[in-house]
């Protein structure tokens, strides 16, 4: 019998040390770094850093941009894709399939090729440029405004917005529009009061996968407009630039909790309005 | 009228999404390294590609490490899900929530606090960290495609396998695998997929000495950028669409056979 419960807990036991080695200590890493200063004389418990990530007004401001930024973007692809992905569901079922591929096919292009394929278009000199000019934007680009950054947010994340939608869409129970119609309700009517609600689902899945994505990218920033400092870029500045590769920064330690820390709320909130917390499902 | 609203809708999301795709691709035949006017149409840049040596090694760090980062998380990924399906209700959602951390957790979040972890333990950043970074990041995927499988598994058949005599091994390999293989199937596909196409998390966890394509594209970015990216890039969405197209044109036929 003993045995027999040793050998049940042994084969457990390596996926347990897996978990716990890569997923649960590396975020104990963070919390150790944020609090803790390695000297060369031992360990010491500092509070300096935490303190500076939760007070620094650059910092609280930098926080507030990146939010906002990912805020309009999460909108702007929530406005765009829904009705994409509405569109679709009422594609012929021959050509459906392809359809919804080629909206989604810009997906598995390399996140960095498709942001500097972006910024090609929109920059100086660029493709574009004389017709920025032509309606009058400054310098005939907009490189460096945070209307780049919207926009190559949008473009990177918006098939992440559709498909999730178009899923939970997709299965919706056609019935449900039929008897509604039935019953005499409009167009509007039927889409405010059956289609939206049970879309639910999928828009909160496609919220959460471009908002994350959108609050904490550096890329994007970096590549479309290097003026201003977002969470991710100010992270990735604090452990690549002004540290060296073999040390830690403890503010960007310290950054790295209260982003996540932050994420993690705004998710929750997000998935309360999931009630049935089914999910939209995007694999 | 409506029809034609909707079609001119679909098109110009369409044209805001290949714009710039199309733009890379046609920039890819210039003959001279200049992204805003065609001075001519040459394939210069993909002589060039195959003459960068930069470039070519970053790729083939790539495809190793994706290759065996999916091959090696798709191993633990089946067997966590095979334990974690044998388990209590509340063992069962307290293992899946820490196992689905790295999907829920920020990238960014990621990718820095496996850097920590590998300095804390002073491994060098290269090769072997990058590697189990991103085994890491693939396991959890691997257990979301794998899982339903699991669930959906008759147990009936494994004991009957059991009774006709097949010892436990044999039973799984004949019965257990071949019921869970396409969930293993789309873990692995989607694990490479990742794999080739993750940026951040590879920028902290691997070193100047193993470069991954994004990670060289990046460094590129930061000075100029040369065409010969424009023409990988054009030579990769060539390979994914036409594999996504051979995929797609496929099924309505098998749908129509049964």
């Amino acid at each position: 019998m003993f045995w027999n419960k040793v050998s049940k807990a042994l084969k457990a036991t390596p996926l347990y040390v897996w978990v716990i080695m890569f997923t649960v200590l590396p975020l104990l890493m963070i919390c150790f770094y944020a609090f803790f200063e390695v000297k060369l004389t031992g360990i010491e418990f500092t509070l300096d850093y935490f303190k500076a990530a939760v007070t620094n007004l650059d910092y609280i401001k930098t926080m507030g941009l990146s939010f906002r930024h990912a805020a309009i973007s999460t909108v702007v692809c929530l406005l765009v894709g829904y009705p994409v992905a509405y569109i679709l569901t009422g594609v012929s079922e021959r050509i459906r399939g392809l359809a919804v591929v080629i909206f989604l096919l810009p997906m598995w292009m390399n996140f960095l090729i498709r942001t500097y394929a972006m910024r090609a278009l929109i920059e100086k000199g660029g493709i574009l440029s004389g017709v920025f000019e032509l309606i009058g934007i400054e310098n005939g680009t907009l490189i460096g405004t945070d209307a780049a950054i919207v926009i190559g947010m949008v473009y990177n994340f918006l098939p992440f917005m559709i498909l999730p939608i178009y899923n939970s869409l997709n299965k919706l129970d056609h019935r449900l529009v039929e008897a509604a119609q039935d019953l005499g309700a409009n167009a509007f009517t039927v889409f405010r009061k059956v289609t939206l609600p049970l879309s639910v689902p999928g828009i909160v899945s496609g919220i959460t996968m471009v908002f994350m994505p959108a609050v904490t990218t550096f890329v994007i920033p970096q590549m479309l407009n290097n003026k201003v400092m977002t969470i991710g870029s100010l992270i990735e500045y604090k452990f690549k630039q002004e540290v060296s590769a073999s040390a830690v920064s403890g503010t960007g330690a310290a950054l790295s909790m209260v982003l996540m820390v932050l994420v993690i709320i705004s998710m929750t909130l997000v998935n309360k309005f999931d009630k049935d917390g089914e999910g939209g499902g995007f694999i | 009228m409506m029809k034609a609203l909707k079609r001119f809708y679909l098109g110009l999301v369409l044209l805001f999404l290949y714009a710039p795709i199309a733009v890379l691709i046609v920039f890819s035949f210039n003959t001279e390294q200049n992204r805003s006017q065609m001075q001519g149409f040459s394939l210069k840049w993909y002589v060039e590609l195959f003459e960068d040596e930069m470039l070519l090694t970053s790729l083939g760090n790539t495809l190793l490490i994706a290759a065996m980062a999916s091959v090696i998380a798709t191993i633990i990924g089946t067997y966590a899900a095979l334990i974690i399906g044998k388990m209590k209700p509340f063992a069962k959602t307290t293992t899946m929530s820490i196992v689905n951390i790295p999907i829920i957790n920020a990238e960014i979040v990621t990718g820095i606090s496996l850097m920590m972890l590998f300095v804390f333990l002073s491994i060098p950043l290269g090769f072997t960290t990058l590697l189990i970074a991103h085994v890491a990041f693939n396991v959890p995927y691997v257990v979301l495609s794998v899982m339903p499988k699991i669930r959906q598994l008759n147990r009936s058949t494994y004991e009957a396998a059991l009774d006709l005599g097949a010892s436990h091994a044999m039973a799984f390999r004949k019965v257990v695998l071949p019921d869970i293989m396409p969930g293993v199937i789309s873990g692995l596909l989607l694990s490479f997929t990742m794999s080739l196409d993750d940026f951040i998390i590879s920028y902290f966890t691997t070193g100047p000495g193993f470069p991954t394509l994004s990670v060289t594209i990046n460094t590129m970015t930061k000075k100029s950028v040369p065409l010969s990216v424009n023409a990988l890039s054009t030579l990769m969405f060539v390979v994914v669409f036409a594999i996504m197209l051979f995929i797609n044109l496929r099924k309505p036929a098998k749908k129509g056979d049964s």
